[in-house]
């Protein structure tokens, strides 16, 4: 289990809000490589390295090919590289194009260590305090899917063994997904049945239904939500007085750098890099421990 | 004190003539542990539907439910779900959440109570049914057993004052079934909880039960102690069916005629056995059944080896087995030792990947496409439920005809030769998912049997069905024999393998370990052995069923009367 999983749901909510939203609303080169290897570093600290590393192989190319189609489309910029039909293709427009790539890949990446600190139980106890039905809902049905996948397999297997609709023609390979969807239909409705039932005799449908969940709210995650929230307001404020105003047309502007703007990017770079620095620490921590044994 | 008292309960289902209940009378004393059995249909789920307000199915009801001396429908709505607790027969289809411990929190949550007193409530009965270890799994993840265990634990979180089960271990295997069993005692003694059970195997539970109720036709026949019960059901009558599904140390006993008390378990059994009968004939002649001698192996498997993916470890290592033509093969043994992989194997669902199978001589890789179910193997799942795509046993087995290229006069004679063997002619017109556990059984049975296959693999054959199905399924395996059809069956029922088997193996970790005839199989084991041979094994030496040790009585004779006081 890592150690910024443990955080309590809200807490990671909140923040895999926060810093995907800065990631998508900012063309700030910056600010989006700052993002980028916080992504990156977190990804490394949950992933094994070898298959982070190995995800490049899709995320430099979609890279690229977001940064050469922009100049293709986009003919803004004041410095034209070259011409392409009668049509010039400009530094700034492919350094926007590079920036927009960015912003994407740096977001996928958020996206992924999303997935694999916001399990479904965090999700759905999110949710149920929000719309208590509706968490009931999910639940069920990621309970059922597994379910369903087994009892396909299982009935077409039977079906092959009964040598059935089992040629590799395409003809019955339809026929019999026809006949197993049309069995499968029948057998989640009966399922359904005994679902209800057992759902009754625990006294579902009672009024004032509450919603238990293991998370537990603790020190820590207030001191960590507080943490979180600090630096958003400070970042917010920041980017409110301009600091972090950045354009690429028609001539890419400056990077600021007055004290209120640095003061804006320490900020948001502690923030970007909350998680890789607890998840750092707490190895550190590990091997020291290990050590003294 | 009495918990629930039921006076005068008729039932009847909508658009059906007969009642389901004819004026059951029962009186459930509190902390007592109730079995009811009876054949199948004999209307014990509707009674215990019934007792259950929630789930009681629709229809015309008169007579009088009491709870506690309050009538069952003036009940308040949060003391009914919570004070009558209701388990069913199928462990799936039961769980609602999909982690563990949403389950065993979500009918504390239904019933209003707060975070604090729900987490002292889950972690308590967590601790009690040893669920711990897999708390925060998935509740796809678990074993049949361990979802039944936590289907009852959901429920004893709310602290019922009864429990009713509905064949709560019928989809379990042995092992499960009688920790399923032992935490039910558990619950009885040392929470005084009342407890009415409805069972088919009722080796296990059968001493451990305060009353028997025996039902039949929609009504109560017996209801006496344990005891009495196996002594008076024959005088019902000599021939009735449920003296089949009783304990083998009963039914021992009933053959007998002995004016001694009861024995219920193999210890009273072997007390009883030791106390009238003389040992001077200690063999059963067993008449060589049909075996090696004058059969050709039909299925050879030569040191085969499988895994289910590259990584995981073997399932089979090195599995050498020949089973002859015409013989019915039993494979048994443990949960997880390869059996049913072993019939996957054969069937060609997976392949073995050192080694070889050899099918009617020819390596099962060389039969092409469908050719190895033509006529060839035919295999009986585990859940006969998934054998079925239609909406009718009739279509299905229309289907089979049409795929195997019968033309018409064929087929409709063959589908008529096979309902008239298997007696299903009152099924054919029905859904395959409404016949019961027995009935699905047969049916998916004709399907295969249609196929005109040489092999019929049987997965669990015994599976959740009654004692009463069985022996009709043993005089059609026999039936089967007789035409010369090669039947391997995996099953965990040893006294099922003990009279249908012309040989048995045992499997353990991936191999088989021995293979001999029944008599010598079982009587060479200690513990996976018949409750019969381990009742008689201190006197006799190859008497592995209940006929076997009857017959053998039979022959010794009684002690002298003097000598059974002396003992």
């Amino acid at each position: 289990m890592k150690l910024f999983a443990t955080y309590h749901p809200s807490v990671l909510l909140v923040y895999f809000i926060g810093v995907i939203g800065i990631t998508m609303f900012t063309m700030n080169p910056l600010l989006l490589l700052i993002s980028f290897l916080g992504a990156f570093g977190f990804a490394i600290q949950l992933e094994n390295k070898q298959i982070v590393f190995a995800s490049f192989a899709f995320y430099i190319p979609m890279f690229f090919l977001i940064s050469v189609t922009n100049p293709l489309f986009s003919h803004n910029g004041v410095t034209p590289l070259f011409f392409l039909n009668d049509q010039p293709v400009t530094l700034e427009a492919m350094l926007y194009g590079a920036a927009i790539g960015g912003m994407i890949v740096s977001v996928m990446y958020w996206c992924r260590c999303y997935n694999l600190i916001m399990t479904s139980d965090k999700f759905i106890y999110l949710f149920g305090k929000v719309i208590p039905k509706l968490s009931l809902v999910i639940s069920m049905a990621i309970r059922f899917v597994p379910l369903f996948i087994k009892q396909i397999k299982h009935i077409s297997t039977v079906q092959k063994t009964m040598g059935i609709y089992a040629t590799k023609s395409i003809v019955d390979r339809v026929l019999s997904g026809f006949r197993i969807f049309s069995a499968m239909i029948t057998w989640s409705l009966e399922n359904a049945v005994d679902t209800a039932a057992s759902m009754r005799a625990r006294g579902y449908g009672l009024s004032g239904r509450t919603n238990f969940s293991l998370f537990r709210f603790t020190l820590r995650d207030g001191i960590m939500l507080s943490v979180i929230l600090a630096l958003l307001i400070t970042a917010l404020i920041g980017n409110n007085m301009g600091v972090l105003d950045y354009s690429f047309y028609p001539r890419m502007s400056r990077i600021q750098i007055s004290p209120l703007a640095i003061i804006t990017y320490i900020t948001l770079l502690t923030l970007l890099f909350i998680p890789f620095v607890v998840e750092v620490e707490e190895n550190r921590k590990w091997n020291y421990y290990i050590s003294k044994i | 004190m009495e918990l629930l008292h039921i006076k005068n309960l008729e039932f009847t289902y909508p658009d059906e003539k007969e009642k389901a209940l004819k004026g059951v009378d029962l009186t459930v004393e509190q902390g007592e542990f109730i079995v009811i059995c009876g054949q199948s249909g004999c209307g014990k789920t509707t009674l215990l539907r019934l007792l259950k307000r929630e789930i009681a199915p629709a229809g015309e009801q008169s007579g009088t439910i009491l709870y506690d001396g309050t009538k069952l429908s003036n009940l308040e709505d949060r003391t009914a779900a919570c004070e009558i607790g209701y388990v069913m027969q199928n462990p799936e289809s039961q769980i609602v959440m999909d982690k563990v411990w949403h389950e065993l929190a979500f009918g504390l949550e239904n019933m209003g109570i707060s975070t604090p007193e729900i987490r002292r409530r889950v972690g308590e009965m967590a601790s009690f049914f040893g669920i711990q270890t897999w708390f925060r799994n998935q509740t796809a993840d678990l074993s049949g057993g361990q979802k039944q265990l936590l289907n009852l634990a959901s429920i004893m979180v709310m602290h019922p004052k009864v429990l009713i089960l509905d064949e709560p271990t019928s989809q379990l295997d042995p092992i499960g079934a009688s920790e399923f069993i032992a935490t039910l005692q558990k619950l009885n003694k040392e929470l005084g909880l009342t407890i009415l059970l409805v069972e088919h195997r009722l080796e296990d539970v059968f001493p451990i039960a305060d009353k028997v109720v025996v039902m039949e036709q929609g009504r109560v026949i017996l209801c006496d102690t344990p005891e009495n019960v196996g002594q008076e059901l024959k005088c019902v009558s000599q021939e009735h069916q449920m003296l089949m599904g009783l304990p083998s140390a009963v039914r021992i006993y009933n053959q007998l005629n002995v004016d001694d008390a009861c024995p219920l378990t193999v210890r009273d059994g072997r007390g009883f056995l030791s106390r009238n009968f003389k040992k001077d004939r200690a063999r059963l002649n067993v008449v060589k059944r049909k075996a090696e001698e004058n059969g050709e192996a039909i299925v050879r498997l030569k040191e085969a080896w499988f895994r289910y993916e590259r990584d995981l470890p073997d399932v089979l290592r090195g599995v050498d087995l020949e089973v002859y033509s015409g013989e019915t093969f039993c494979i048994l043994g443990g949960n997880g030792t390869g059996k049913t992989t072993t019939l996957k194997v054969i069937s060609g669902q997976a392949r073995a990947y050192r080694g070889k199978v050899e099918i009617q001589g020819k390596n099962i890789k060389e039969y092409k496409g469908i050719e190895l179910y033509r006529h060839n193997i035919a295999l009986l799942p585990q859940n006969p439920q998934s054998a079925f795509v239609k909406s009718t046993v009739e279509e299905d087995l229309n289907e089979v005809c049409k795929a195997m290229n019968y033309n018409k006069d064929e087929g409709k004679k063959f589908i008529a030769d096979i309902i008239e063997k298997l007696g299903i002619s009152h099924l054919v017109q029905k859904h395959p998912y409404d016949l019961s556990g027995g009935e699905q059984q047969k049916a998916a049975l004709a399907k295969m049997l249609l196929l005109k296959p040489k092999i019929l693999l049987l997965d669990e054959p015994t599976k959740g069905i009654d004692a009463y199905s069985k022996q009709v399924l043993r005089t059609i395996l026999t039936d089967l024999k007789e035409q010369g059809i090669t039947v391997i069956i995996v099953t965990h029922d040893v006294e099922f393998a003990a009279l249908c088997a012309d040989r048995c193996a045992m499997f353990f970790d991936g191999e088989v370990v021995s293979v001999d005839e029944p008599n010598t199989f079982f009587a060479s084991n200690t513990f996976y052995t018949t409750a019969a041979s381990r009742i008689s094994r201190h006197m006799f030496e190859n008497a592995v069923t209940c006929e076997d040790v009857v017959a053998l009585c039979l022959e010794n004779g009684l002690k002298e009367r003097s000598n059974q006081l002396g003992a």
